[in-house]
């Protein structure tokens, strides 16, 4: 049952794209819910963000496995080596993306040094279409169709985090919380997050603060419990590490470990985390992820999971 | 019966049996005055392997004698000369390497012996001894090559290590796959399963002329020219199971140039060139028979 206390959202923004067409699909004839008399003019099409946006739901591990049909788009070094994809003969796409949206990703994570990568121009003419993706390596090299089937979107569990409610919010390196959980035991069962508010010491000097830091309550305790043993790993009040801490009160609250090792994939890769957990316990983890390439104002894609806390009484 | 060689090319050997490891736990071998042929034709996938490399190509110091026209054939676990050679190509500073039949304990052998030098400089000698059975005449002569109609189209493969790359990604979606080409230098490998559909493309393969010479197979003159006034742009097309043809893309260590036949809706014939095509010195045939959709 545990499956079923967590969800997992990644944001993609259209920037990501070289080129993003959406045609949002068009408003049903007549809604049931508005009665109007057939010498009314037809409703004014709703704005683009009224509309319900397209949902589609397809075989994650299809999709991954056509992504990476060429073996050259895995997860691998990010950053700087991201290189314009070129394309000849790219005079015909358009046509594909009359009916739904397109576009042409930017490889982003091509393998260290290697030269090539993967391109793919990515279109879905709506309800009843497959996903169709136009993979190429490079202009000279083979070209992958796929043709992903998509079914009607399941209801997905939603886990809504009441921003008002938040009783700790971190933000960090993600490096920070990356090597921390890479230390704790693949058996454990059980990680604790405990937060503290920080206690105000006005003293600059090192001694100090050492000696604050010595005494009193840690600001961020990770804690994980397994049946090998149990590991506590405490955060230091510093700016370099917690960039980020607001926490009123002690929170404390326990998630299985093995829903939070499914985030461990997208934490490192990610730049920057963001951990909330709110009065309840739900635990929200977002990951900044790094962007291909430089980008003018707007927020980068992130992933966030969600997480409901074990209950302790049980 | 006598059978003598040195290895002369130790890393192309080990090659080409690893490749016939990956298919099957026995192979024969069947030594002749200037070839030797590999055969494999148990597999229960269907998937065999004829080939002919010339012995120049491999050895020197070569002699062989024996009452069958001067050829030994005989049948061995691929693992255990896989490993033999194995030992024998790790010897980089090897002298030489010595493979000879031999019967040791009343058990016929092929032994192998490689002569070279410790790092302190004395001489070494590392033997291994892979234990066959020798087969009669009139059973070797019962080993027919699968029969095949004139190949409807030949193409010129991409390199067997991307195509391997693909074919792997192709293997979690779908238990059969389907190769087409065309005269024109297309070549298409496709899946279709519930889940998904497939594509992958490459244009401008070389579609051979087939020579005679080196194949098991060759085209009679008269349909060569019937092959030739058809539609370039027709596509044939077989379709294979993908387990089998990754155990012939297993070949991609040995591999520099490999020839792809289709013989629509009845099999696949590759050629794996050892070596230089103008200078071949052999071929690895691959059978894979086709999977009919009913």
């Amino acid at each position: 049952m545990s499956l079923s206390y967590k969800s997992a959202t990644a944001y993609v923004f259209a920037d990501i794209f070289d080129e993003y067409i959406y045609t949002p699909p068009p408003a049903p004839a007549s809604p049931p819910s508005t009665p109007s008399s057939s010498l009314t003019p037809p409703p004014v099409p709703a704005s683009q963000s009224d509309t319900p946006p397209t949902v589609l739901e397809v075989p994650l591990g299809t999709l991954i496995e056509c992504l990476n049909i060429f073996g050259t788009a895995g997860a691998g070094a990010s950053g700087a080596k991201h290189k314009k994809w070129r394309k000849a003969g790219d005079d015909d796409g358009d046509a594909h993306d009359d009916e739904g949206h397109g576009g042409r990703i930017e490889n982003f994570f091509g393998p260290a040094g290697g030269e090539k990568r993967t391109g793919m121009r990515l279109s879905y003419a709506g309800e009843g279409h497959p996903l169709t993706l136009l993979v190429l390596e490079d202009a000279a090299g083979p070209t992958a169709t796929c043709e992903i089937t998509t079914y009607d979107a399941e209801p997905h569990l939603e886990l809504p985090f009441d921003a008002e409610q938040t009783a700790l919010k971190i933000i960090l390196k993600s490096s920070w919380l990356r090597d921390a959980l890479s230390e704790l035991d693949p058996s454990s069962d059980k990680l604790t997050f405990i937060g503290n508010p920080p206690t105000a010491h006005g003293t600059n000097t090192t001694a100090a603060r050492t000696a604050a830091r010595a005494t009193a309550k840690p600001m961020l305790r990770i804690q994980a419990v397994g049946s090998f043993g149990s590991t506590e790993m405490d955060y230091p009040n510093d700016r370099e590490v917690l960039e980020t801490f607001e926490c009123t009160r002690t929170v404390s609250f326990s998630y299985r470990y093995s829903n939070i090792t499914r985030a461990i994939r997208a934490l490192q890769h990610s730049t920057k985390t963001s951990l909330r957990i709110d009065e309840e316990g739900l635990l929200s983890l977002q990951f900044l992820m790094p962007s291909p390439k430089p980008r003018g104002g707007t927020s980068d894609a992130f992933i966030e999971f969600r997480c409901l806390p074990l209950d302790e009484d049980i | 019966m006598r059978f003598r060689a040195s290895i002369e090319n130790v890393h192309t050997f080990h090659r080409i049996i690893q490749t016939v490891e990956k298919l099957q736990k026995k192979c024969i071998i069947k030594f002749t005055e200037t070839e030797i042929h590999i055969i494999c034709n148990t597999d229960e996938s269907g998937v065999q392997i004829w080939s002919q490399i010339r012995v120049v190509s491999l050895f020197t110091d070569y002699r062989i004698q024996s009452n069958a026209n001067n050829e030994i054939s005989l049948a061995l676990a691929t693992d255990a000369l896989s490993q033999a050679l194995r030992s024998a190509a790790a010897h980089s500073g090897a002298e030489e390497i010595v493979m000879k039949l031999a019967k040791k304990r009343d058990v016929a052998v092929l032994s192998f012996e490689i002569f070279g030098a410790s790092r302190m400089g004395r001489r070494v000698k590392v033997a291994h001894d892979v234990r066959i059975e020798v087969l009669k005449p009139a059973d070797v002569a019962r080993l027919k090559e699968p029969l095949c109609p004139e190949p409807d189209i030949h193409i010129l493969l991409p390199p067997l290590l991307k195509l391997r790359t693909i074919v792997d990604r192709l293997r979690p979606l779908a238990d059969v796959i389907a190769v087409r080409a065309n005269g024109s230098g297309k070549l298409q490998i496709s899946a279709a399963t519930e889940s998904a559909k497939m594509d992958v493309v490459w244009e401008g393969c070389a579609n051979p002329r087939m020579a005679q010479e080196g194949l098991s197979q060759g085209v009679p003159d008269g349909e060569q020219n019937d092959i030739d006034k058809r539609d370039p742009k027709q596509m044939f097309s077989v379709l294979v199971h993908v387990r089998s043809f990754l155990k012939f893309l297993n070949a991609h260590v040995v591999s520099t140039t490999t020839i792809a036949c289709i013989c629509q809706n009845h099999c696949m014939i590759l050629y794996v060139y050892i070596g230089d095509v103008a200078d071949a010195g052999g071929v690895l045939t691959f059978y894979i028979p086709a999977v009919l959709d009913d």
